[in-house]
Order: structure tokens, then C-alpha cells, then sequence
């Protein structure tokens, strides 16, 4: 198998952007923003979305120059082969880093949750096993599975927001900038890394059936996400007020559990499924882009026979940590904080150098 | 050294064996009559061979002696007594072909043994005369089988009742008449190197993809066994995954089907012997739909398929979800109804696992059976069966009547997706879904759908997606769960990459 024969289309390319950083609102990124931004976590999207645009549209510029080539390529061509490698082994060790943080994390979501007295080794091995599944069957798979079910995810997302939203109470949004304004601007900065993700997106370029699909697709993609983040962590405001959503750690899910329909008073096992499937898919995609790489770095053809062994390290690395809870969450901060400069510097710093030897064409 | 020369040996003599068969078949037709007489009655077993005849006979006026060689029970007899045997004995004209003096529409002159044993074999009489470097052939055959019938697999309520049956000509003029084109191709191929059963492609010369069929022919080509009967076995030679779940190749007996795939770019293959047709490349969708779907109104046609996906969730997941929600999620369930679920199954015994199970397969047994049975003792085998599992089985505790609603719903629901194939792939994907949902509720069932579902995208029929044209996205007409009002369906499905996509 290799790498991808067929190019996967717009549709699938937005699906997967969607699913792998759309689904961070359902996890513990907006307990860590609510901790520092208090009622006005839900603006820290937003900001550091615009923040994000300048990145983004570097490397759009960037990859529009340099067709076919993917992100690694061009790390290659720009930083020389020495440089190139470390700065592409820096990306591969943070996103591995990542993977592990982030599986351990919802592992523990599904352990405290809704499995309770199930040994978290069964669930984290379930969890990455058919993620290892899905990443081996290679991008179109994991492109066309995105797509076909996103809808429905998306829509189901929504009936839990509508739910919510009807229940909540508008009065918990004000004051709107919280803590103040200069203090939401200088966090939201910090918390750029929440879209680091396109950065990884963008080893999927010579992938994408067409230049125009990708610019398009990665626009599209970000915009939603940043209006889904935004909205869902509003809805979470609404519901609970500030203080109480700064102590949950997993608040979509806290959601879930507090909202009802109808005579229907616990539906969380109604929406339990389609964030389940969310979440394979996402980790299904990070693998795959985070394997490739490796297989790259490593001149590894057929990363895809790496996957297993690599799926089994992680179910072991993320088990390390005693009270995930808390551990987790402070790893994971501190590897935001690492990620947050890289992702605003590194475009930047390759735009530059790019135009410095002359290969940037107006 | 000895060990090589052991295993050499068969080998030799599997070459040897099959070179001496070629020669021998080879043969050309001998102007002697006695001696080309004489090898085939060594052929056919002449005299034990009690339905291969031998009519010897005078030409007079040619003052030739000659020789009908047919197989009785596949031949017209009336035929060969008006329009060859009379003829022949009647002839006075001593300067006369014998194509002038036979009266049957057909006649090919053969002029090895091998071919006119092919010939033989397949329903034709064979006229040798003396002094001739050739034979014969003459088109006689009349094989028995039935009349055209009703499909019974596929019954629509609205639309044609006619279904294949088993002889492959009358199933090519059933498609013929429904398709008055030129451009329609009918090729043959012999696929099976001892009963020589032929396979008919049907295809349409200026709307297939040349690409798809050149797979196909490829397919059919590189078979190498003895016997291929029918389509059935033929399908199972020719699909990708053996071992797979889901099929990859549709299967009809509606001449009507058929010919709306053809006119889509798909290639339909035939075969004597199936009363059926096999649709060449499948996707998911081929299978959910059904042939009434375009027959019924469009409001009407939807409403049949929203029943149906419907139906396929519900024999798919009801049992499971009954299993999850009881063993895992019990908050679920509002409190009245909860204590209902309790109070029913206060004296059963078993686990919910073990309590669906047992009426999951007392159904399957029951079906199974039911399947089986001689018709005359059918309603009753059907009405111990509800009985003794239903009511009896509740009355003596082992099962509560809540698990005999579920199993019941889920059995009957699997009904409402009429492909066979399918329905056995959602018969047998339910019990993966069981035994996920015993272990790991929800959570399991939902890891379970999710390998599914990459599973089912990553399969391919003769190159085509499974899933297509919902993802890979296609141009086309976009009839997947719903379909559109005719007038809008202007593609054809650009998955198997017709010539011409643009219907007019």
C-alpha cells in the first residue's frame, strides 16, 4: 500500500480537518480554557483563530508554490536535509506526544464517564485497535469513512447544543470578556496550538485531488471549526455558568448528562455513540499522518506495517500516567504551550527563508 | 536422485495424457464413413451409451452411404425425421449439395471430430457421408426445461412478472425484447474445460467501459476447472473476497433489473442452468435497492426505502442495543419502564446475552427449517414453532416477553432487505453485534460499527468502490438511500465509467 494511490476529494479532505480538530471541543481543551479565561473561554477560538489565519494563509502561499510536494518535502527543501530532519523530528515527536496524551485522555473520558468499573486497559486497547485498523487501511478509507458519517455526527452535535442552549441561561455570558480583555487576548495567543493541527493537515497536500480543492477545503474546514469550538463552548457556559464549568473536566459530556428530551430525562447513551465514532475517526487520522511522517523521516515505504506496533506503544505509554485525570491535563498544557510558538513561527519562518532563495512567485 | 525421478513421473504422465487426448481429438473427418463411425462409437460408448444413436442410410440419388449420429434425449425428433431423413431418402437430383437437400434453417460443415462432438454434445445431429472430408452439423437441439415463470425472490407488486428461467436463450430474448438495440453484445465464452459451460456477457458496445469489460473477459478466461454449472458457483469463482462478509457481485432474476443495469453501463452475465443473471460490478447501494423502487411513484418509492434502511438498522442493532442497555446502560431507560424490564425478568435465570441468543437461534433454526420442510406440513411446523418458542419458552421462565419482542422485531425486519446475499450479511453482522454489545455495550457495538464501516469502504468490486457514489464521490444520478424524481436522474453512474454518462 504505501502511500495513497487515489487523491481523496474536498468533501473527505474537510471531514477529516473536521473530525480531527472539530472533535477537541468534546474533550478537555475547554475545561483549560475555561480555567484561565473563565466566562470567556469561548472567545479564545475565536481569537487565536484569527491569530491562526496569518500562519495558515504562509502556508497555503507556501504550498500553492511548491505543487505536489507535501509539507515534508518542502520542510526538506527549505531547511536543507540536517535541519530539515530535526525540525520535521520535532513535529513528529510533539504529534506523537500528542496522540499519546490525547488517546490516554479519552480513554479516561470512557473509563470515568460511562464504563466505570471496566479496567482501562480493555478500553484503551479497544480504542486504539480499531483506530490502528482504520489508519492502516490508508487516507481514501479513512477520508470516505469521514464523509459518510459526518453528517449525522454533526447533526447529532447539534441536537445536544439546540437541547442545551433551550435549557441554559443567557445571563451567564456577561461580563463577556471575563477576566478582561487584555487577559483573554494574551491567553487566547497562548492557545493557537488548538488549530497546530492544520500544520499536520498539510502533509496530506499532494493527496488532495487539486490545488484549488485544498485551499478551498482547508478554509471551509477552519471556519467550521472555529464556529462549532465557539458555539459548543458558549453552550457550556449557558448551561452551567462559569464556575462550575472551570471544576468539570470533560464538560461536552457533563452536558449530555444534564440535558433531556422529552420523556427521555438520560440521553448521554444516545449521543454516546456518534462522539465514540468521532473519536475513532480522528485518531484513525492522526495516526496515519503522524506514521507517515515517521515512515518518511525513517525512509520507511510501507509505514502501514508500523502501525500496529506503534498503536500497542501508545496503548502502554498512555496507561503510564497514575491519575490520567489530572496528570493528563497539565502534560497536555505543557505541550500546547511548546506547540502554540512553533505553530506561529515555523510558517514564517519558512516563508521567509523561501523567499529568501528566490522560489516564491506572485 | 530416486526421489526426483518420483516426483518427475506423475507429471510426465499427466503431459503425455493430455497431448494423447488433443491428438485424438483432434482428428480430421475421415472420407471413409466406416472409420469415422467406428471412432466415435468408441467416443460415445456406442452401444451401453443407450440415448446416442446411429442412423445409417442410403442416398439415392448421390448413391452415397451415410450416417446421423445424435444424442436422443436433447434432440428434436421430428425434426430430424421431416427436414433431414426424409429429405435425404426422397432425393432423385444426382448433382445436388446437401445444404440444397436438408430443409433446416442451420447447417455448418465441421471437418475435424473434435468440433463435431462439440457440435454432438451441445444438441446437433451429425451427417457424415461417404467420401466426404466432412461433416454436417446440423442445428436440432431441443433441450427440456420450463416456461418463463414468476420471480419468487424478487416479487414487486407494481411492474413486469416475468422471471429468467433456465435456459439461457430464452433469458438473452427476454433481455432483447426489453432492449431493442443494435449496439447490445452478446458474447460467449467456454469457461469450463470438461462440461464446456458456456458463459453469455451481455453488454452495451457504446456505453461500457472497455476497461471493465477487458476485467471481466479476463476473469471468465483464466477459470481453469472441470465444471462450472451455474451462475451461483460461477459468482463464487470470480468474486475478489472469498472470505468476505459482503457480496460483491449482484445476483437477479428480473429480466427487467438486468436491462437497467445494462443501460447503465454494467455488464450482466448469463449462463444455462440459472434461472437468474449475475450484475457485474455491485455496489452497496445495488444490493438495498429493489427493481419496485423506479416503479412506484416517487413519494411512494422513498417511503419503501426509508422503510427499508430502516428495517436493516433495526435487524442489525435492536438485539444488541436491547443487550447494552440492559447490562451497561440501565440509566437510560425511563424509571416506569425500567421496572417493567425488571419485574419480567425477575425469574429468568440467564444473562440478557444468554436469553437473546437463545431466541436469536431458535429463530435461525426456525427459518431454517421452515426453508426445508415438505410444503404440505409447512403452516404447521410454523405454528409449533411461535408456539412452543414464543408463548412456551415466556411461560416456562427461560426468556422474558420482552426479549421475544426484540428477537421478533429483528427477525422480521432482516425479511424487508430482499437480496439474498445481504440478508445474510446482516443476519450474521447481527450476531457480531451481540456478542460486541455482551462485552462492551455501546462502546463495543459502536467499535464494532466503526471496523465495519472502514472494512466496507475499503472493499472493491471489479474496481469499484463499495460505497460509491456516496463517498468516493461520483458523477451521477445519486441513487443511493433515496432516490431522485426521474427527470433528474440525467447520469449514469460514473463508478463503472460508462463511454457516455449523459442519459437523454
Amino acid at each position: 500500500m504505501g502511500e495513497p494511490k487515489d487523491k481523496i476529494g474536498i468533501k473527505e479532505y474537510i471531514a477529516i480537518a473536521l473530525f480531527m480538530i472539530g472533535t477537541k471541543t468534546t474533550d478537555d481543551i475547554p475545561s483549560m480554557l475555561f480555567d484561565s479565561l473563565q466566562n470567556a473561554g469561548w472567545i479564545a477560538p475565536i481569537i487565536s483563530g484569527i491569530l491562526a489565519i496569518l500562519p495558515l494563509f504562509l502556508l497555503l502561499h507556501i504550498a500553492a508554490n511548491y505543487q505536489d510536494k507535501s509539507l515534508i518535502d518542502i520542510i526538506y527543501h527549505i531547511f536543507g536535509k540536517f535541519l530539515g530532519f530535526l525540525v520535521l523530528f520535532f513535529l513528529w515527536a510533539i504529534g506523537f506526544f500528542y496522540i499519546v496524551l490525547d488517546t490516554a485522555t479519552y480513554t479516561d473520558i470512557i473509563s470515568t464517564m460511562y464504563f466505570v468499573k471496566t479496567p482501562a486497559i480493555l478500553i484503551y486497547a479497544t480504542l486504539m485497535g480499531v483506530c490502528a485498523y482504520g489508519a492502516k487501511r490508508g487516507l481514501e478509507q479513512i477520508g470516505s469513512v469521514s464523509w459518510s458519517v459526518l453528517p449525522y455526527l454533526q447533526v447529532s452535535l447539534f441536537l445536544s447544543l439546540i437541547l442545551t442552549i433551550g435549557q441554559g441561561n443567557l445571563g451567564f455570558l456577561f461580563p463577556v470578556f471575563g477576566p478582561g480583555e487584555w487577559d483573554v487576548l494574551k491567553e487566547s495567543t497562548m492557545k493557537i496550538s488548538l488549530y497546530m493541527d492544520f500544520l499536520y493537515l498539510f502533509m496530506l497536500f499532494p493527496f488532495v485531488k487539486s490545488t484549488k480543492d485544498f485551499k478551498k477545503g482547508t478554509w471551509i474546514a477552519f471556519f467550521l471549526i472555529l464556529i462549532n469550538l465557539s458555539i459548543t463552548m458558549v453552550s457550556y457556559v449557558m448551561l452551567f455558568d462559569y464556575k462550575s464549568v472551570m471544576l468539570l473536566n470533560y464538560p461536552y459530556h457533563e452536558t449530555i448528562r444534564s440535558i433531556s428530551l422529552g420523556f427521555l430525562t438520560n440521553i448521554e447513551t444516545l449521543f454516546f455513540p456518534f462522539w465514540l465514532i468521532a473519536s475513532f475517526i480522528k485518531f484513525a487520522a492522526y495516526l496515519y499522518i503522524n506514521i507517515m511522517l515517521f515512515g518518511k523521516l525513517f525512509k520507511i515505504e510501507h509505514f502501514e506495517y508500523i502501525m500496529p506496533a506503534f498503536a500497542t506503544l501508545i496503548v502502554f505509554l498512555g496507561l503510564l500516567p497514575e491519575s490520567p485525570t489530572f496528570a493528563i491535563f497539565d502534560l497536555k498544557a505543557m505541550v500546547g504551550n511548546l506547540a502554540s510558538p512553533l505553530f506561529f513561527f515555523l510558517p514564517i519562518i519558512m516563508w521567509t527563508l523561501a523567499k529568501f532563495k528566490g522560489d516564491l512567485r506572485k | 536422485m530416486f526421489n526426483i525421478i518420483q516426483k518427475m513421473k506423475p507429471k510426465t504422465r499427466t503431459q503425455h495424457g493430455n497431448k494423447m487426448g488433443k491428438k485424438k481429438l483432434a482428428q480430421d473427418v475421415n472420407p471413409n464413413l466406416q472409420k469415422n463411425l467406428d471412432t466415435l462409437k468408441v467416443v460415445y460408448s456406442y452401444p451401453d451409451n443407450t440415448d446416442f444413436l446411429i442412423r445409417e442410410l442410403f442416398i439415392s440419388g448421390l448413391n452415397k452411404k451415410a450416417a446421423i449420429l445424435f444424442i436422443s434425449t436433447i434432440t428434436d425428433f421430428k425434426l430430424i425425421d421431416e427436414h433431414i431423413i426424409a429429405p435425404l431418402l426422397n432425393n432423385k437430383d444426382e448433382n445436388i449439395p446437401i445444404h440444397n437437400i436438408i430443409t433446416i434453417q442451420s447447417i455448418e460443415n465441421k471437418h475435424t471430430i473434435q468440433d463435431t462432438m462439440k457440435d454432438i454434445n451441445s444438441g446437433n445431429a451429425a451427417l457424415f457421408i461417404e467420401g466426404e472430408k466432412q461433416a454436417y452439423s446440423v442445428n436440432v437441439a431441443n433441450f427440456e426445461g420450463r416456461g418463463i415463470e414468476n420471480p419468487e425472490n424478487e416479487t414487486v407488486v407494481k411492474g413486469p412478472k416475468e422471471s429468467f428461467n433456465e435456459k439461457a436463450f430464452t433469458n438473452i430474448s427476454l433481455i432483447r425484447k426489453r432492449l431493442k438495440n443494435e449496439n447490445l453484445v452478446i458474447e460467449n465464452s467456454v469457461v469450463s474445460q470438461r462440461s464446456n459451460n458456456v458463459v453469455y456477457t451481455l453488454y452495451i458496445k457504446d456505453i461500457t467501459s472497455e476497461k471493465l469489460l477487458e476485467n471481466v473477459r479476463e476473469r471468465l478466461n483464466t477459470l481453469d476447472v472441470d465444471a462450472i454449472q451455474n451462475l451461483s458457483l460461477l459468482e463464487q469463482y470470480i468474486e475478489e473476497r472469498k472470505y468476505s462478509l459482503f457480496p460483491t457481485v449482484l445476483y437477479t432474476e428480473r429480466p427487467d433489473r438486468a436491462v437497467s443495469f445494462l443501460e447503465d453501463g454494467y455488464i450482466v452475465l448469463l449462463m444455462d442452468n440459472s434461472p437468474d443473471s449475475i450484475v457485474l460490478p455491485a455496489t452497496f447501494w445495488s444490493f438495498f435497492h429493489t427493481s419496485e423502487d423506479h416503479y412506484l411513484r416517487f413519494m411512494y418509492g422513498n417511503f419503501t426505502r426509508l422503510l427499508r434502511i430502516f428495517a436493516l438498522f433495526i435487524t442489525i442493532f435492536t438485539s444488541s442495543i436491547y443487550i447494552s442497555v440492559v447490562t451497561f446502560h440501565i440509566e437510560m431507560i425511563p424509571p416506569d419502564l425500567l421496572l417493567a424490564i425488571a419485574a419480567s425478568r425477575e425469574k429468568v435465570p440467564f444473562p440478557a446475552v444468554i436469553e437473546v441468543l437463545l431466541m436469536e437461534v431458535a429463530f435461525e433454526l426456525i427459518r431454517e427449517a421452515g426453508l426445508r420442510v415438505p410444503s404440505p406440513i409447512g403452516p404447521t411446523i410454523g405454528i409449533v414453532g411461535a408456539l412452543i418458542l414464543g408463548q412456551a419458552a415466556v411461560e416456562a421462565n427461560i426468556v422474558s416477553p420482552i426479549v421475544v419482542i426484540v428477537v421478533a422485531l429483528s427477525g422480521l425486519s432482516s425479511f424487508a432487505v430482499g437480496d439474498i446475499s445481504m440478508n445474510f450479511t446482516i443476519r450474521i453482522l447481527r450476531f457480531g453485534f451481540i456478542l460486541a454489545a455482551s462485552v462492551f455495550g455501546i462502546y463495543g457495538m459502536t467499535a464494532v460499527f466503526t471496523l465495519g464501516l472502514f472494512y466496507m469502504i475499503s472493499l472493491k468490486s471489479f474496481g469499484v468502490p463499495y460505497l460509491s457514489p456516496l463517498t468516493p464521490k461520483y458523477k451521477s444520478s445519486g441513487d443511493t438511500v433515496f432516490r431522485r424524481v426521474l427527470q433528474h436522474e440525467t447520469f449514469r453512474p460514473g463508478y463503472v465509467k460508462p463511454k457516455d454518462i449523459t442519459k437523454r
